[in-house]
């Protein structure tokens, strides 16, 4: 096991990391942006180091100072969080390349799963099925319209070096395809240095269904079951749930199967997510895997019981996972809401600031992530995630009335987060049947 | 050299070692490890360090801070003297300690004119983005 382990993030994910180090014995060094300085999370880790100014390009996202300084703390270990490097492989050979371990995958199922066109074709070698799409990218606009006037609109245009939501944009006809394709092109250009694109049909009505998994270095791949996280605004997730309200149990198997494969097929280790679509028939269509812990693990844990964070540095460790497949078991309902630092009824502009109250809920059955309190200040210079909200119980009726009063105890002041527009989604009868859709939020609200 | 702005290199492979010193006129030296290093590119001598003195409030004296992580080295190399003592006079562009990261050393310079009061930091001591190392009284 490790006896010292950095933590190349901030906010709620580095304070869930130094937890889980803690308790597993591992000493915690910390690394931090000057505006982050006063930050109280800092004061748990054994040690914190200043990598630069405020800007993420200045400080977190600063490969070499990240090094220097998980050299000058003498670390066995660097755990990336989710955002920043985490999905960077060229910070992952970095590490390695200094003998110091890197938790997460290996660069190259990094490289592979971080190209989605790539990642696609392996779907297709797993015989994982994936959305009708471009098979390639995309050349040019005319090749780009013939696709998509015989598949049909409306089309989604991607960035193959995308991810996390972003890069994407929906086009309904011939004139807003050929209007767009240049604005995508220079907007990947910028974002992920790749200007590459490819299209894919627009499924209709679909769920947003992913599935965790954990793999060890020998090949032992297990899926901690899925997560519906059809809640979405501009494909930034709001709410997460699991299990699925909308899919059985055959459908279930079937893509938790389909999940392990691919993950295998990518020669795949540590924790990851494999993303789905899942139409009202149950038919679902790979869309992408993410080689990283994610936001919403918190979900997986309640219903399983297992601590992913922890198994995560177990088996960069080397530790072989114990357990088999059948010891995987969940139980009841765990819902999880973000809440954010954003006005929801001003276009969810973000609003930073100093906390003066901060009044969390509790009781049975919840659980809060955050680095947050009163007496902090926002900065609006990292993303804008103040808390995860995670509430767990036998049924979904009872997660829901769980989750209702939590938002309704829940103060923050005074700036404003999106804790109104949870409590409406909390009380729509569309949402109590669990009957959405990712399209959902935005047409509602 | 050129290609990566360096000012020395030390290249060993067995017992054979290479070095290669670029004679600056009146600038001082610069040293690098073997080229086997996969680190992005090194910051060479001469290389723009953004000023980073601030008055301190109640002495009137600046601080010379860190622009990077790393371990400081008070002299060029463990046979010379220090850089700086407390007392000597520098210029903006007087080199006052190297910091090594991923076994790259780069030069820090002064970037203020006047006298060192104070050094705040050990020779081998690891320093953090923005950490005070010297103070030192500006010339008027």
């Amino acid at each position: 096991m490790f006896s010292r382990l950095l933590i190349a993030n901030r906010g709620e994910i580095a304070l869930r990391i130094i937890r889980a180090c803690k308790e597993l014995g591992i000493q915690t060094v910390c690394v931090f942006s000057e505006e982050d300085r006063e930050q109280s999370y800092l004061r748990l880790a054994d040690r914190a180091i200043c990598i630069g100014s405020g800007p993420a390009t200045e400080s977190y996202l600063k490969i070499d100072r990240i090094i220097a300084a998980a050299e000058v703390a003498n670390v066995d270990a660097i755990h990336p969080g989710y955002g920043f490097l985490a999905e960077n492989a060229q910070f992952a050979d970095a590490c390695r390349d200094s003998k110091i371990e890197f938790v997460g995958p290996d660069a190259e199922s990094m490289r592979l799963l971080g190209d989605k066109i790539a990642a696609k074709k392996l779907a297709k070698k797993a015989k994982v099925a994936t959305i009708p799409w471009t098979e390639g990218n995309v050349e040019d606009d005319e090749s780009a319209a013939k696709w998509a006037a015989q598949i049909g609109y409306p089309v989604m245009i991607k960035a193959a070096a995308g991810g996390g939501g972003r890069g994407i944009r929906m086009v309904h006809n011939e004139a807003a395809l050929r209007h767009s394709l240049p604005a995508a092109r220079a907007e990947a250009e910028a974002a992920f240095k790749n200007s590459a694109l490819y299209m894919e049909k627009v499924i209709d009505a679909a769920r947003h269904v992913e599935v965790q998994i954990l793999g060890d270095r020998p090949g032992n791949i297990l899926h901690f079951y899925e997560r519906d996280c059809s809640l979405q605004r501009r494909h930034q997730k709001l709410v997460e749930e699991s299990p699925s309200p909308g899919i059985n149990e055959r459908v279930r198997e079937e893509l938790c199967k389909a999940a392990v494969g691919l993950a295998r097929a990518a020669k795949y280790h540590s924790a990851g997510t494999v993303e789905f679509l899942v139409d009202k028939k149950g038919n679902f269509y790979f869309l992408e895997m993410n080689t990283r812990i994610q936001v919403e693990h918190p979900v997986t844990e309640m219903i399983t019981n297992h601590d992913l964070l922890q198994w995560q540095i177990r088996v960069a460790a080397g530790e072989t996972l114990p357990m088999k497949q059948r010891d995987i078991t969940r139980h009841g309902v765990a819902i999880e809401c973000r809440i954010n630092a954003e006005d929801p009824a001003n276009g969810f502009r973000p609003c930073p600031g100093k906390i003066t109250e901060f009044r969390p809920p509790g009781g049975f059955g919840v659980r809060l992530d955050t680095h947050v309190h009163a007496g902090m200040t926002i900065s609006p210079r990292y993303d804008s995630l103040i808390a995860k909200l995670i509430v767990h119980k036998p049924t979904r009726a009872e997660a829901v009335a769980c989750m209702q009063r939590c938002l309704d105890e829940f103060l923050i002041e005074p700036i404003q987060t999106t804790i109104p527009i949870l409590r409406e989604i909390f009380i729509h009868p569309r949402f109590l049947k669990g009957d959405v859709d990712t399209g959902f939020i935005e047409r509602t609200w | 050299m050129a290609e990566h702005d360096l000012g020395e290199i030390k290249v060993r492979q067995g017992d054979t070692v290479i070095a290669l010193r670029k004679a600056r006129f009146g600038e001082p030296v610069v040293y690098a490890a073997p080229a086997a290093v996969p680190a992005p590119a090194p910051v060479a001598a001469g290389a723009a360090v953004p000023p980073l003195a601030e008055p301190v409030k109640d002495e009137g004296l600046v601080a010379i801070k860190s622009p990077m992580v790393g371990t400081v080295y008070l002299s060029p190399d463990p046979e010379s003297p220090p850089y700086v003592n407390v007392g000597r006079e520098v210029d903006p562009s007087t080199p006052v300690c190297v910091i090594e990261a991923m076994k790259v050393f780069n030069e820090i310079r002064s970037e203020i004119a006047g006298t060192v009061e104070r050094i705040l930091v050990q020779n081998e001591q690891a320093v953090e983005f923005g950490q005070p190392l010297m103070m030192v009284r500006p010339r008027v």
